[in-house]
């Protein structure tokens, strides 16, 4: 397998695809002698104001039959660091991996489920008769729902196969987010990756977010609206603790609040709570999630530190250097996505979490990513035989190997 | 059937007996669990308190962290804004086009100060009416829309309410803006946010020692960046810095333009001497040109003249009378010295124009000296004069012509027996000094007056005094000599008391 990471901080999107090609090539060409059309597919992660379509014309111009795939981030994540204006593409040539490339376009206009069920069998209709090993999404992170869409593709891909990905995030505006698929940009989308054949793939999902004070019952939910706790409207939880002798807060607050101090869902069996935090505040006080909480579901208020969060990086990263059963095969390289919010929370800290990364992950592992606006990954509890969830403020890798 | 009966006799006993037993115990066992249900309530009832109190405390933790993350968020922002504050001032800085100066805060670096947006605006108030606004840079915004608001913001002429508040303002909003006096104000920044689409902003004006020359503005759009009050300090110390960069870059100009001016008088003023010297060198070579063509066309009929008076003085066209012969001796006489006048005028030319071709050898001082030291003895003796040389023995030669050095000699000595009265002193000195030979010709006599002293060496320069009356000279001797010594590469120089003779010392370069 190869595989190299270009990036580039060109202001102009068409010069900055083909100089992160360009780059990445650069860093490919020493270890083989192999032309353009071996590269099996190219994974592109760009800021939100360089996601324009000509940075896919000049992309695409350099990799004309390769598949590419990726959207905007927040930030760029790379070995080298982060950056909050940039084009980072990598490159990777497998004779062992297939890559099964498919998109949904247009999703606030379809059934979410039938739309996922859709992409999935794009994909599984690609891959042909391999076995598969996992799948990667990058959607759109201002979707509201995102849950159900996931559900339609378990439905096609089976419940147990991981589905790890990313949503894509504009430059915090929450205007705004794009998803790449070949030379096309689009928004309200979502791109598949089905991984077959002979591949290794391993992940981590951590955040570090520590429940807080005592717990709740969700009294009334639907899907990812959570209309009362305790009986008492959702905002109200946020308004216990944050307001002044309780007094409401705005929406706009708690919608910024709920970044630092998201709502935690207990689940039996795994390590830590599953996080959510709102992304709209309706007038009768639902919260709306980007995932889903069940009715009933017990909940806390969650806190990290700065080393909590820090820790569940390490951690993350380095369930990747694990070997699991008959994967005894090392990754060779590794995606990353990272909450927004893990950002925000650092601050100038930010950095650390992505040399623990590094560190965890081992100098020499090339690896790329952005900063989402939510995550997909596998909880590994039993109960949930390795379901995937809808995660915020997480920080999700998967690693990717030959077998 | 009998036992039958006692049967069911006893049994109903029995029975109820052991449903009065079986009563009992269930009535004491119900006596227990109510007691053990009121102490488990009571335990629930605690245990519900302390998760309620401990909940409390969790708030307590929360508002803490919160309030501690607000101070760290602000704390890290003011880190990295000084960083690139410190950056920026430097990329300022270090240009000093006042152009340049904008151009340099780049929309990256606006970026890393936590800003989306950044606009700067110069005033122009030369022209009535509003003061016009000037676009100096923008970043988040594209050229049109910059533009466009610029204009709008004119129109709206907030400028006045902005200066009239401070050189500091923002979207934080000071206590009491409520009041009448900051309405006006607080108008301004709310136009400020609709007109550039900003929902929080910082800003401050520019200020140079020649009054405010214009504004700058961060701020972001989105309304989940919070803005602190270290930004309004920040931006505060860009805009001094500002402020103080394009008065520096005022100064430049000014100064490189006056530095320009400067040179291009000294340009000119250069090429006026150069053409006035060369027009000058014209002169001079047309004037020995034509004092070399004037003498050449004295000399033959001043020796037609020489010639018959000899001739008649000779009395070979019969003895004259006495009265004529003594004028014809005149006539004789002065023609000599209008020859020797000629001649010297002539070979002054020719050193002038380089055509006199020296022939340099080394030569030995003191045998030049005794050479003339008999053609004077004469002289020495009609007047009485004390002749002395002072030669050390070791004394290198000089490189010179020797017919040339000669003349020197001549010249500088018969002046100094003419201006020193009978009963005087003449000596001729020689030393090394360093590459060259300096040999003086001191006399006793009159001496030259000091603002005589740089004169006497020019061409028919003579110094006017009683004694000159009497003494003849053409006032070329010494005009000749000092173009002989020049020729040589030497110098010569002069110095004198009045009434306590002079010197005359010449230098050549020693062989």
């Amino acid at each position: 397998m190869l595989k190299a990471i270009g990036l580039s901080k060109n202001k102009d999107p068409y010069i900055a695809g083909k100089e992160a090609v360009h780059l990445a090539y650069k860093n490919i060409k020493p270890l083989s002698t192999k032309n353009v059309k071996e590269i099996s597919i190219a994974f592109v992660f760009a800021t939100a104001q360089l996601s324009r379509e000509s940075l896919l014309k000049g992309i695409k111009e350099e990799l004309p039959n390769t598949p590419v795939v990726g959207c905007s981030g927040a930030g760029i994540i790379s070995p080298s660091g982060i950056d909050l204006n940039a084009v980072a593409v990598l490159l990777v040539s497998s004779e062992k991996i297939k890559f099964a490339c498919a998109q949904e376009i247009n999703l606030d206009k379809k059934d979410p489920r039938l739309a996922g069920q859709t992409l999935a069998k794009n994909t599984l209709r690609k891959l042909g008769p391999y076995p598969r090993e996992a799948f990667i999404i990058f959607m759109d992170g201002l979707i509201k729902n995102p849950s159900r869409f996931i559900s339609g593709i378990k439905e096609m891909l089976g419940t147990s196969l991981p589905i790890i990905g990313g949503a894509s995030a504009d430059d915090l505006k929450f205007e705004k987010t794009y998803q790449f698929f070949d030379n096309k940009i689009s928004s309200n989308c979502a791109v598949g990756v089905l991984i077959g054949e002979s591949a290794v793939v391993k992940f981590g999902i951590r955040h570090g977010w520590k429940p807080l004070g005592k717990s709740r019952i969700v009294t009334e939910s639907s899907g990812n609206l959570i209309k009362t706790i305790e009986n008492k409207p959702a905002t109200s939880m946020y308004d216990e603790y944050f307001g002044k002798d309780s007094k409401k807060i705005e929406a706009e607050k708690i919608i910024y609040l709920s970044v630092r101090y998201p709502l935690g869902i207990y689940v039996e069996g795994e390590k830590e709570y599953l996080l959510r935090n709102a992304v709209g505040v309706e007038k009768d006080g639902s919260i709306v999630c980007q995932g889903d909480v069940p009715q009933g579901a017990s909940i806390k208020l969650m806190m990290g530190t700065k080393e909590s969060v820090l820790q569940a990086a390490q951690e993350a990263a380095g369930a990747l250097k694990k070997s699991i059963g008959i994967y005894n095969k090392p990754v060779e390289f590794a995606l990353v996505f990272d909450s927004f919010s893990r950002n925000r929370l650092l601050g100038r800290a930010a950095k650390n979490e992505v040399e623990a990364i590094k560190t965890s992950l081992g100098e020499d592992m090339p690896f790329l990513g952005f900063y989402t606006y939510g995550e997909q990954a596998p909880l590994s509890a039993l109960n949930y035989r390795g379901q995937s969830h809808f995660h915020n403020e997480s920080v999700a890798i998967i690693g990717i190997g030959e077998q | 059937m009998i036992l039958d009966k006692i049967d069911i006799g006893v049994l109903v006993n029995i029975l109820g007996i052991g449903a009065f037993i079986a009563a009992f115990c269930l009535g004491i066992v119900l006596l227990f669990k109510t007691d053990e249900g009121r102490k488990l309530k009571a335990y629930i009832k605690q245990l519900q308190k302390s998760l309620d109190e401990l909940d409390e405390q969790a708030k307590l933790i929360v508002k803490t962290d919160l309030e501690l993350n607000k101070t760290q968020e602000e704390l890290d922002k003011k880190i990295s804004g000084l960083y690139t504050l410190q950056r920026l001032s430097r990329a300022i800085s270090t240009t000093l086009d006042e152009n340049q100066i904008f151009t340099r805060i780049e929309e990256s670096l606006v970026k890393e100060l936590g800003f989306e947006k950044a606009f700067a605006l110069a005033f122009d108030n030369t022209k009535e009416g509003l003061p016009n606004l000037i676009l100096k840079m923008h970043a988040g915004y594209d050229e049109d829309e910059a533009e466009r608001f610029c204009q709008k913001l004119k129109e709206k002429n907030i400028m006045a309410a902005l200066i009239k508040h401070g050189s500091l303002f923002s979207s934080l909003l000071p206590e009491g803006t409520n009041n009448y006096k900051r309405a006006e104000f607080k108008q301004a920044i709310e136009e400020i946010k609709t007109i550039c689409g900003l929902s929080s902003f910082s800003g401050s004006l520019i200020s140079t020692k020649d009054g405010y020359y214009g504004l700058i503005i961060m701020g972001n759009e989105s309304a989940l960046s919070v803005l602190t009050e270290g930004d309004e300090e920040m931006l505060g110390i860009l805009a001094t810095q500002l402020g103080q960069t394009i008065e520096n870059a005022k100064l430049f100009e000014e100064t490189f333009r006056s530095h320009q001016e400067l040179e291009r008088r000294v340009k000119e003023r250069t090429q006026e001497l150069s053409s006035a010297l060369s027009a000058i060198q014209q002169i001079s070579k047309r004037k020995s040109e034509f004092v070399s063509a004037v003498s050449h066309e004295l000399r033959t009929p001043l020796t037609s003249i020489k010639g018959y008076a000899s001739i008649l003085a000779g009395g070979q066209l019969g003895e004259l009378p006495k009265p004529a012969k003594e004028r014809i001796e005149k006539i004789n006489r002065h023609s000599n010295e209008l020859t020797e006048l000629i001649n010297n005028l002539l070979d002054i030319s020719r050193i002038e124009s380089g055509r006199v071709e020296l022939k340099i050898e080394p030569q030995d001082i003191r045998q030049i000296i005794e050479g003339i030291s008999d053609i004077f003895m004469p002289h020495f003796k009609e007047k009485n004069i004390a002749f002395s040389s002072d030669i050390p023995e070791k004394l290198p030669g000089v490189l010179a012509d020797a017919n040339q050095i000669r003349r020197v000699f001549i010249n500088l000595v018969g002046n100094a027996i003419k201006y020193t009265p009978a009963g005087g002193k003449i000596s001729i000195s020689a030393r090394k000094d360093n590459g060259s030979i300096s040999v003086s010709v001191s006399d006793s006599g009159c001496g030259i007056p000091e603002e005589d002293l740089e004169k006497i060496f020019d061409e028919f320069y003579r110094v006017s005094s009683q004694d000159n009356q009497t003494i003849k000279g053409t006032g070329l001797g010494l005009s000749l000599v000092k173009y002989i010594v020049e020729a040589h590469k030497g110098k010569i120089w002069a110095s004198s008391k009045a009434g306590a003779g002079s010197t005359f010392t010449f230098s050549l370069p020693a062989a």
